[in-house]
Parts: C-alpha cells; structure tokens; sequence
C-alpha cells in the first residue's frame, strides 16, 4: 500500500510514496479517505478533481482541501484517486527542483485528477476537518516522492 | 531553582505549578506551561514544548506563550495554548485559532433529578441520537439557503431565537449575548458558505458529542446556586464548532495569508503559524470572517440545545418550560478576540489566541452576563465519557496569568490509530453501561477513538486550575447519556 495511517497524538497523519507527483499525491488522498472510513464500498459515480496553486506543496494542500470540500458539498467520500500533476509551463511534474514563483499571482503547478464520490448515506465515516501544512514534507526519493500530511480531526 | 528536562528543553520552575521555558533564539519571550509534574510528564511526551516555544516567534507576542494544564501536540499551535498578541504592532494567525473556529461547549440545566431518567436512559439516548444529526452526511437540522447562511453569519443566535428556535433568556447567558458585532459575512468565502449550508445544527464527529449528565458535586455553594447547579440534579452538555464552514474559513485565509505575507512566514519555525500583520486588509477580514464562523457556531449549538428541549419533552412528556431547561452558558475554546489587558500597568489591545483553552473572566469584569457577575464567569470543562466533566468560575488570578484562560477539557494523551488497536468500540460500550451511561455513536470505531482511558485525567487538569485560582471549581457532573457521531 502506498500509504500508511501515523501515530498524532490528537489528529491523523498520512505517509505516502508514489513514482511520480500524481501518483503520491493520489495516495495520500486515498490516505484520506481510509483515515475517515474503515470499509468501503464499490459504489459511487466518478467526478473529476481540477486544482491549481503556485508550488506543489501549496497544490498538494489545495487539492487534500479540494476533496474535503467536494466531499461536504457533493455529500459524498472521494475515494480510488487518480491524478496527475503537471508544471502549467509544460515542463511536466519531475522537472525543476524548487520552484521560485515569477510573480506573486502566478499559478505554476496544476492537478488534473478524479476521484469516485461514495455516497456518504452507504457508509459510516468520521469527519476529517481539515488539512494542516503543519510538518508537511513532500520530498524526492531515490524510487520517486514521499509525502507526510497531518489532518485535523 | 528546580529545573525539569524534557528532551533538550529545559523548564525552570517560577512557582508552583508555572513553568517557564527561557527566551532563546528567536523567540520574542518566554514560553510558560501551566502543569503539575504529573501533567508535565505527559505534556513532554510528544511535540508540546516545541509547538508553544514556536509560537512566541509571533510578532507582538506579549509577556508570553502559555500552554495548559491539558495542553497536547495540535498542528502549528499547541492545543492548550494561548497567545496574546499586540493589536496594534502584532499579528493575527488562523492557526493559532484552529480550523473549528468557535468550537465549544455549552450546558442547559433542567429540574430533573437522576431518579427522573433512571430507567428511561435507552429510550432518550435513542431518541436524541434519532433527532440529533451527527456524523459526515447527516444534514443539519435547518436545510438553510443562501440567505439563512447570511442571516445567521451576521447576527448568530438572534436570528435563531427570531425563528423560533430558542428564546430571548438564551441569548443572556451565552457570551457577547450569542451575536459577535465584528461579523463581516462578505469575507466569508462562498465555498465556506456552501460546506455550511447542510450543516446548520449538526454534530459533526471526532470528539464533539451531546451528553445529559448528572451533578455529582457542587463544591462551591453560592457559586453553584448563581449557576443554578446542585446536586443529583440532570444537565445536558453540548460540544461542538462551525462544522466545514469554520474549517474553510481557517485554510482559505491560511493560503492567502501565504501568499500575502510571504516574508513573515519566512520568519516563522511552522508554516501552520501563518500570520497576518495586526492592521493588514488580511488581518481585517479574516477577523470579520472569523467572528462570522464565531455567530455560525453559536447557532449550531442553539439549533441542537433547541432540538434537545423537544426530544425531553417527548421523553418526559412535559414542556420544557417545566422542566425549566434553561441555557446555563456557553463557552467557545478555539478563537481569538480583541480584547484589551493591562500589561505592565499599561491597557493594550490584543489578539487573544485560545486554541483549546477557554476564557475565564474572574467577578466584576464587564464582559461577564449580569447574572454571573458576582460570581465569575461559568467555564464548563468536558471530561472523557468514562470521567465526567466540571463547571468551574473565573478565578481571580487569571487576568495577571493567563490574560484570563483557563483549560478546555482533558487533553488526548493517545493517539487515535493507537486507541483503535488498543480498545473495541462494543467493550468500551459495555464497560461504560456497566457504569450507568448509555453511549450511542455513528460508528463503534468513534467509540473506540474516544475511549475514557485515551484523555489525560481531568480530575488533574482541574486541580491545577483550581491551585493556580486561574479557573476554581464549582460542580462535577458524570454522564448518563452520550450520543456522538
């Protein structure tokens, strides 16, 4: 499994590795969705995830709070992400290192993705409340990404 | 002077139960942690210490950061924590208000004793849970359109009580009358505004919860007849926040923040400690936003108190005027407040951050409702579901301690992964039967997450408030029903 559920003393943390940016983003998101229900079913209709932001630790916080807004407006649990992440100047997701936004306004980084919404009237879950940036780590390794996203209960 | 080590910091102990962590670095002042060595002991245990002393990097951090008795590991800011900072030349930080902003407890008195519900626990932990929404989905209790979202973000409890919901003796008892004036409804985002909509009067899930509770002990007699508490007596107890709409509130100003403020988040040891400039168009609106959360929260728990008269009278078959339940006050314990101090004998303004901490305003402050103020400001501090929970007063040293805090509850000590491998929601149900209190929960995972032993002990907690005279005892309640999401 590409993620794992951490020891927080009051919230939830996800850990995640993934081949590329879309792949480790996606697995924390499924991440997620674990941390708020224990068994999921193979319901639900798929909507697509469109997020943009100016560097991919703010896009990886945009899109984890995307999908928790998705899920209180559509009333459904996003499970079985998929995504990718792509730099908006076409040099794709493993290019460049740390990115220096060229004006403060510019949107650099974007995530094209979708999700499948599990009506949240089949399932027993609990609240999620929100991503947190704190001790966020989004870093490369030698096989691709990992990540390290605390979630507020 | 005794020193106590945890981990490469060092406290030195000022006086009993105050501890202090030097100014080092780049803090702007010391850090305090408020705690018996008990306390201590668990306190030092996860990142606590590091959280508290990462908060006196704040701009305008004044005499200094403080963490609680009940003070654990949050995100950014500890949760236990408060920080004052400087209206005019600090800054202001959602972080360190928490995503459920205005997230807090209230309790309703009544004139039933334990001998009215024995026997009739099933029947009403039933019907409260079938009427009470709770968990992710469960709608609230008014389907609200545009305009109720509005309504309700600007004036807070008296749009309830102009729509039926409550009654104008409510709004007394709650602080600043259940309406915050520095509401700014049109700083809220929309988004916010739509995770709200289906939520209005609603639960949510976690650690909030409905609970009718007995009083055990009153331990302070005036105070107690002030707050219409004695024993054997039953109370409802209500804990919950603003749901998605404060969550959204808190990232959407986090991410401008961030992109606003660049340069002092640089400055900063945590990202989640974002901050806006005391005096920045950020500041501002993010203030009006949150005062709005703030109205939003109280009318949750209005909608749920209001929802809770009618289950008793269906239960008890009498109106609830009868049964004379009456809202004894409502406390918020994730917010910030302009608020002004006297600091060095000079009156400042200031942000007041208490993220998981409560006000606790001592006898003849202003702020305090005209009932109470004799007596103290009521601070109603929730136990676990195995402990019970106590109604404390504004102690007379909490202005010069804790610019006028208190604890908030009893502080996780485990984790919730760990609480899932260590208990079983079914035995915890069962033990706690056992005990004479009915719990029923969305899910028994919940159950399990919120497990008696997975809090630090309250009992503690509130002795150390008591000792410090920050926040004084005044009743213990134990619980009889609990109905969580």
């Amino acid at each position: 499994m590409p993620y794992e559920l951490r020891d927080h003393t009051a919230d939830v943390a996800v850990a995640a590795t993934g081949a590329t940016l879309g792949d480790v983003f996606a697995a924390v998101a499924d991440g997620l969705a674990a941390a708020m229900c224990d068994e999921v079913p193979a319901s639900g209709e798929r909507f697509d995830v469109t997020v943009a932001a100016e560097s991919r630790e703010a896009l990886l916080f945009d899109y984890l709070d995307d999908l928790i807004y998705q899920r209180d407006v559509r009333g459904v649990l996003p499970v079985d992400h998929e995504a990718t992440v792509e730099r908006a100047d076409g040099a794709g997701g493993e290019a460049g290192e740390t990115l220096n936004g060229d004006g403060e306004n510019a949107t650099e980084w974007t995530l094209s993705g979708s999700a499948r919404g599990v009506p949240l009237s089949e399932i027993y879950a609990r609240e999620i409340k929100a991503v947190t940036y704190s001790e966020m780590d989004l870093s490369r390794t030698d096989d691709g990404w990992r990540a390290y996203v605390v979630f507020d209960v | 002077m005794t020193t106590y080590d945890a981990d490469g910091i060092t406290l030195h102990k000022v006086r009993d139960y105050v501890w202090e962590i030097p100014q080092e670095g780049g803090m702007r002042a010391p850090a305090r942690v408020l705690a018996s060595e008990a306390l201590l002991d668990e306190i030092s245990d996860d990142d606590t210490l590091q959280q508290i002393k990462n908060t006196t990097h704040l701009p305008g951090i004044t005499k200094y950061a403080i963490c609680m008795p009940d003070g654990h590991q949050g995100y950014g800011f500890p949760v236990g924590g408060v920080g004052a900072l400087d209206a005019e030349n600090g800054c202001i930080s959602p972080g360190a208000v928490g995503y459920d902003i205005n997230c807090g407890v209230r309790m309703m008195t009544t004139n039933l004793t334990y001998d009215d519900v024995k026997g009739k626990e099933e029947e009403l932990v039933d019907s409260l849970f079938a009427n009470v929404p709770s968990g992710l989905g469960g709608g609230g209790i008014v389907q609200g359109d545009a305009e109720t979202v509005e309504q309700i973000l600007a004036r807070g409890v008296e749009w309830a009580v102009e729509e039926g919901y409550g009654v104008e003796d409510d709004l007394r008892a709650c602080e600043d009358e259940g309406r915050r004036p520095d509401a700014d409804p049109s700083a809220v985002s929309q988004k916010a505004k739509d995770r709200g909509r289906n939520q209005i009067g609603s639960l949510g899930s976690g650690n909030h919860f409905l609970e009718v509770q007995r009083v055990t002990d009153v331990f302070r007699e005036d105070v107690g007849a002030a707050y219409g508490l004695e024993a054997d007596q039953i109370v409802v107890l209500i804990h919950c926040g603003s749901r998605g709409l404060g969550h959204q509130v808190c990232n959407d100003y986090l991410r401008k923040i961030e992109k606003e403020h660049g340069d002092l988040l640089a400055q900063l040891p945590d990202k989640e400690l974002a901050a806006a400039p005391a005096g920045s168009d950020l500041a501002e609106e993010y203030y009006g936003a949150m005062c709005a959360a703030i109205n939003f929260a109280w009318v949750n728990r209005q909608l749920i108190m209001h929802r809770t008269r009618r289950v008793f009278e269906r239960v008890f078959d009498r109106t609830w005027e009868q049964m004379e339940m009456e809202l004894l006050y409502d406390v918020a314990h994730n917010i910030a407040k302009k608020e002004t101090h006297s600091v060095d004998g000079e009156d400042r303004e200031l942000y007041v951050h208490r993220k998981g901490a409560t006000r606790a305003f001592p006898a003849g402050r202003p702020e305090v409702p005209a009932a109470y103020r004799d007596v103290g400001q009521p601070i109603i501090i929730p136990g676990s579901m195995g402990a019970g929970s106590y109604v404390l007063r504004g102690g007379e040293e909490s202005m010069d301690l804790t610019f006028g805090s208190t604890a908030h509850g009893a502080g996780r000590l485990m984790s919730r992964t760990q609480a899932k491998q260590d208990y079983w929601g079914g035995d915890v149900q069962d033990d706690l039967e056992q005990q004479g209190v009915y719990v029923k929960a969305q899910s028994g995972a919940t159950v399990a997450e919120e497990a008696p032993g997975v809090y630090k002990d309250v009992d503690e907690v509130v002795r150390v408030s008591d000792a410090l005279g920050i926040g004084d005892k005044v009743a213990r309640t134990f619980p009889v029903c609990n109905i969580k999401g």
